[in-house]
């Protein structure tokens, strides 16, 4: 079953768009990456599917609804992202018991034994907590809740590293025990690859690429040898990045070799290195402009 | 993470572990083998990305599936790949001589009798 379906969908602030004639949907029950440089448009996508905001054009659906002003999209579904408000007049136990009325598959054991586990006094008011401890309690409520579309955006802002590990585990154990559908946003996607089963890669305002992060992971190679052996191989080819260490080049290339060409680089002395879902991800999205080094280049040479 | 050969895929280091595990009989034939699910647990990746790790292995027939139950070892399966290991290893091996051979100038005629010569010494150190 397709949960949400994105039909040529264009999201504009004033005259500049940050979704772009966009297409794409997402089946139940897949755990999905959305990635993306910054202001790239991945909490406007995430608003607009979870009816937050509206689409400026195209059309969008969720659960086979419209999912802006949807009683339907708004009880299945929770976003969990760094603007989360609560009352100021509840504490945080109350937020829990509230939750508990809300969400209709809510885990009230669960939230409970994660509000212990990360340390929480229960008399706390949301808005007194630092940065982290707001961000882990967020995300508590987002994994106890078990909406059938669950979207969280950026949750490990602020958390240190310890609580980013547990939250991602917790979040994985979580999903085999209760599978349900999931996006996910970060900034590191080297944190998250492991857990995720898709990725929806944006790229100026458009998908650049979406399907099994395996997929991603297999898309690219890296071919590493003699900087001579290396060229001749890959000069008909379009180069995705490449770095140059003396005698020796690296040099990311598609990953499209025959049998024999295989044959013929490991004669050659030339690695095939399989490329990370990260490492792909910066090359694929690495504009015209260049690297950060071209930019002091640039400046020099002026 | 999980990380035992950073070089290769995660799936494919999945396909690796349980592999090893049949060759040093941890599982031995018509045993279960962990589901995608608790592979995904036990290394911390999606179960999407472990059951891809299970294919491949269901693929070669070293496992078999039985509906509603499982996975399990083939009978044979530690038999194809000790055959599989043996033919690859010894195939890198040989890649790997034959390139050394290249660069010191060494001709074919010469490499075998090299071969011969190694081998002959063995046996008589055996003797």
């Amino acid at each position: 079953m397709t949960v949400i379906k994105f039909n040529n969908v264009t999201k504009s602030y004033r005259t500049h768009s940050v979704l772009d004639h966009m297409d794409f949907t997402i089946e139940e029950g897949v755990l999905t990456g959305v990635i993306g440089r910054n202001g790239v448009g991945k909490s406007t996508l995430m608003k607009i599917s979870a009816g937050y905001i509206q689409a400026t054009s195209g059309e969008v659906q969720v659960f086979s609804e419209n999912p802006f002003n949807s009683l339907k999209v708004s009880a299945n579904s929770i976003l969990v992202d760094d603007t989360m408000s609560f009352s100021d007049k509840l504490s945080l136990s109350d937020i829990l018991k509230e939750a508990n009325r809300f969400y209709l598959n809510w885990d009230a054991q669960l939230a409970q034994r994660l509000f212990d586990y990360f340390s929480f006094h229960p008399d706390v008011r949301h808005k007194h907590l630092s940065k982290g401890k707001k961000s882990t309690f967020n995300a508590i409520i987002g994994i106890a809740s078990h909406c059938p579309l669950t979207i969280f955006d950026e949750p490990t802002t602020g958390m240190d590293t310890a609580v980013r590990k547990d939250f991602y585990r917790a979040l994985l154990k979580d999903y085999i025990a209760n599978p349900r559908t999931i996006l996910l946003s970060s900034h590191h996607l080297e944190e998250i690859e492991d857990l995720l089963e898709d990725i929806l890669l944006i790229h100026d305002g458009k998908i650049r690429f979406h399907g099994p992060i395996t997929d991603l992971q297999e898309m690219l190679v890296k071919l590493v040898g003699k900087k001579v052996n290396v060229l001749a191989h890959t000069s008909k080819r379009t180069i995705f990045g490449s770095q140059v260490n003396g005698a020796y080049s690296e040099v990311l290339v598609e990953n499209k070799f025959t049998a024999d060409e295989k044959i013929r680089l490991s004669e050659e002395g030339i690695k095939m290195i399989p490329v990370s879902a990260n490492d792909a991800y910066v090359a694929l999205t690495t504009g015209a402009k260049g690297g950060i080094d071209d930019v002091f280049n640039r400046t020099a040479t002026d | 993470m999980f990380d035992m050969d950073a070089s290769k895929l995660i799936y494919i280091q999945i396909a690796d572990w349980i592999e090893t595990e049949i060759i040093d009989r941890t599982l031995k034939p018509d045993e279960k083998v962990h589901s995608q699910y608790q592979l995904a647990e036990l290394f911390n990746i999606n179960p999407a990305t472990a059951g891809k790790g299970l294919t491949l292995l269901l693929e070669a027939k070293i496992l078999y599936k039985r509906r509603g139950l499982g996975t399990f070892v083939a009978p044979d399966g530690r038999e194809k790949l000790l055959a599989k290991r043996k033919e690859e290893t010894l195939r890198k091996l040989i890649t790997k001589l034959l390139d050394e051979a290249r660069l010191l100038d060494v001709d074919d005629n010469q490499l075998l009798s090299m071969i011969e010569a190694e081998r002959d010494r063995k046996k008589e150190g055996l003797l």
